[in-house]
């Protein structure tokens, strides 16, 4: 029964979703849907035979698929109409559907038919099936002219983002909030040394190193003098952080850097003894405009596959996409390394009890400070990655709510897990990139159609089709979702164990102290 | 072994240790008592590095404990069972002794000394892939023990180990602290319970308001009419 109530909601979920965004969707959305549907309810059952299991989702399976299908012609053959679209071609209809309905049957079933394995086999095939998907994507995306993988590449910036974020907050314990400094720090790195603005062009493959170097260097430097600062008091320190370097970038367009002892010490002695000077002064840098202030560096240079003389296009966001996924792969294996060695036990400690932490020998200061540059290493990667396939980076997009939107990403995701932060990127930047704007589409053709029409006034019919617009509300939206997070599921989508275990505590309750009998304790 | 010199701490302006001056010798008991806020936690707070001494000196084996962090005090061999146990609650038992064991370079013993703690509470055994939060007092005040036992130190710092625990749970505590020390671990140990403490000492100081009034055999202590009077309740 409760995996039938999934198969619906998973069906009506994804049949609205193709409301928005017609025509081949149904095909994508399907196979995603059958993929987490699939995975969600393997859980559920005991290993045993796969079979069994696939046929006990079979049901639930074929309900979301009928949902799904059953949407999507109703959209093609009724919605299209009514919000003044023509419906698709009747191939795209066909196929679409027949592929749609097939994928959510097959992916469901087998996702959850894999739970039947060994736990080893299991999570190997369930790898090997979601990176043959992963690498499907972009391409089944470019056949069907669905164009999404340009905006899944935002939602995979944030991921890695939300991955630095992790080590912070989720492993260490410490609250940041001027996060996206770094990734700031990351991307004008970048811009610096590969544009016109200086006249410097390095290469993409060293730049990035160098970016996550400058973050790294900077979380250092931030963390030295304020780390030893608890809770709050940190908190507020990162929140000045973050709004510093934003209006550092806006702000470094005169940059004039001289040399301290020949220009202020030395003619400075020289006078206070009564003498006159002339003596030539040494200058680094005189009136340079380092950051280009509020139009920001654009051109940058992009990455050139060596060899093969490759240079990635912004037309063609497929070789972006594998890019950001190495990275993402390379992150997550440093980030598990991290996570089980002598440093990541630290940080743990540091996060349960710091006093406690350092009378087990661990220093807390330099612990702390690890987190601080490890997590602010990543946002670099970001940062680079980020400049370059914008190919331009402007100061207001560093500002607080960037920093605020990627810790919604570790919180909705789930506080401390990898996997769960991953869905919380994934989850937060698809919507706010690929779902508002189509709501958007969809709000004001079905608005012109409908109501609009009907409104004399035309200055009422402006102010409807004016605050129609989901995309003016996207912090309402993350806003809420925050806090129907909090009061729901406050351990995030995928917890970490160790989170949940303190959050529900009360509904386990704590095994009762028995007063030992008297044979018992006379033994010990 | 260990030695405190007039040694003075202060929480900002308040007075908590006015001159403690007391020793340790190898492989001795010795415990500190007194009623609350006689400055017993602190004393023990000051020697681990936690709180600095404004003052005086705390020397072990010759180092100079008052000038390091706390952190590098725990990798010298002090090891502390503090109060309030501050285990580490989303941890597991296991985890919890693991980070006992943080400090120590040599970890080629580790499966021996894991095996020694846990036979000596064996209730942690059954309970090694528990979260420490969710264990219950005694077995919490168990796990604080076995993870500052896990240090190996040369000496054990034993902050109110009978804190919150049932009659029988204290006897069970305290036979492990003397086997432990008949095993060879010096033990520091501050207790509200005068009786059980000095039963077990080899010596003993009796703190009041932050200056030790009193310094003795523990058995001679026993018989002091003024401890007898206010600490043991013998009319």
């Amino acid at each position: 029964m409760k995996n039938i109530r999934s198969g619906i909601t998973f069906g009506i979920i994804g049949g609205l979703l193709t409301f928005l965004f017609g025509g081949w969707s149904v095909t994508v959305i399907g196979c995603l849907m059958g993929v987490g549907l699939g995975m969600g309810m393997a859980g559920r059952f005991e290993r045993k035979d796969p079979l069994k299991i696939a046929l006990a989702v079979l049901p639930s399976a074929l309900t979301a698929a009928v949902l799904l299908v059953g949407l999507s012609l109703y959209q093609n053959n009724f919605v299209q109409e009514a919000i003044g679209k023509r419906p698709a071609a009747e191939n795209t209809v066909l196929y679409g559907n027949l592929i749609g309905f097939l994928g959510t049957v097959l992916f469901t079933t087998l996702l959850a038919a894999l739970r039947g394995l060994p736990e080893k086999q299991e999570q190997t095939a369930r790898m090997i099936l979601l990176a043959a998907l992963i690498v499907a994507f972009p391409f089944v995306d470019k056949l069907t002219a669905l164009r999404w993988t340009a905006q899944i590449i935002f939602a995979l910036i944030f991921v890695i983002l939300g991955l630095g974020l992790n080590i912070v907050v989720g492993y260490a314990g410490l609250l940041d909030l001027g996060y996206a400094a770094f990734f700031a720090i990351g991307a004008y790195t970048t811009g610096i040394l590969s544009s016109p603005q200086h006249g410097i062009f390095m290469n993409f493959w060293l730049v990035i190193w160098i970016a996550a170097a400058m973050a790294a260097l900077w979380g250092f430097m931030l963390g030295a003098p304020t780390l030893p600062l608890r809770g709050d008091y940190l908190a507020i320190v990162t929140l000045g952080f973050g709004e510093i370097v934003p209006v550092l970038f806006r702000n470094l367009i005169d940059v004039t850097i001289k040399e301290p002892f020949t220009c202020w010490i030395l003619p400075g002695l020289i006078r206070l003894f009564g003498a006159e000077t002339t003596m030539a002064c040494i200058t680094f840098v005189e009136h340079e405009d380092l950051t280009a202030g509020e139009k920001g560096i654009s051109p940058i240079g992009r990455p050139v596959i060596p060899f093969i003389n490759y240079e990635f296009q912004s037309s063609n966001p497929i070789p972006w996409y594998f890019l950001i996924i190495m990275i993402i792969l390379l992150s997550v294996f440093i980030i598990r390394r991290l996570r089980d060695s002598r440093l990541g036990r630290a940080w743990m400690a540091i996060r349960e009890d710091e006093l406690a932490a350092a009378q087990m020998g661990i220093n807390p200061v330099t612990t702390k400070l690890a987190a601080f540059a490890m997590g602010a290493t990543f946002s670099g990667f970001a940062g680079a990655f980020y400049a370059a396939y914008i190919a331009g980076i402007f100061p207001s997009v560093f500002d607080f709510s960037a920093s605020i939107i990627i810790l919604c990403v570790v919180i909705l995701g789930g506080i401390g897990n990898i996997n769960g932060v991953i869905v919380g990127g994934l989850v937060i930047m698809t919507a706010d990139r690929l779902f508002l704007p189509a709501l958007k589409d969809f709000l004001s053709s079905l608005l012109t159609h409908t109501v609009l029409p009907s409104i004399s006034d035309p200055v009422v019919q402006r102010a409807v089709s004016d605050n129609a617009n989901p995309i003016l509300y996207r912090f309402l939206f993350f806003g809420l979702t925050l806090v129907i997070m909090m009061a729901v599921r406050p351990e995030g989508l995928i917890p970490n164990a160790q989170v949940r275990a303190e959050l529900h505590s009360n509904e386990t309750p704590p095994i009762e102290d028995e007063t030992p009998k008297s044979k018992k304790a006379k033994k010990g | 072994m260990l030695e405190l010199k007039d040694v003075h701490t202060y929480y900002g302006n308040i007075h908590a240790l006015k001159g403690i001056s007391l020793t340790v010798n190898d492989g001795e008991i010795v415990t500190l008592i007194g009623s609350n806020g006689a400055g017993k936690s602190t004393t023990l707070r000051t020697i681990q590095g936690l709180n600095k001494p404004r003052t005086g000196s705390v020397v072990l084996d010759g180092i100079e404990l008052h000038k390091l962090p706390a952190h590098e005090v725990a990798t010298l061999g002090v090891a502390q069972s503090p109060e309030g146990r501050m285990i580490f609650p989303r941890m597991t038992v296991m985890e919890n002794l693991e980070m006992g064991a943080y400090a120590r370079k040599d970890i080629t013993s580790f499966k021996d000394d894991l095996e020694h703690v846990l036979t000596l509470f064996p209730r942690l055994r059954e309970r090694i892939t528990q979260k420490g939060g969710t264990l219950s007092g005694g077995e919490q005040q168990m796990l604080a023990m076995g993870r500052a036992l896990m240090a190996k130190p040369k000496i054990l710092l034993l902050d109110e180990p009978s804190m919150g625990l049932a009659p029988l749970l204290v006897e069970l505590i305290f036979d492990i602290i003397k086997k432990l020390n008949e095993d060879g671990t010096t033990i520091l140990l501050v207790e509200q319970n005068a009786l059980m403490a000095l039963s077990i000492a080899h010596r003993g100081y009796v703190l009041q308001t932050g200056e030790i009034v009193l310094a003795d055999d523990a058995k001679k202590l026993m018989k002091n009419e003024e401890v007898q009077k206010t600490y043991l309740g013998v009319e």
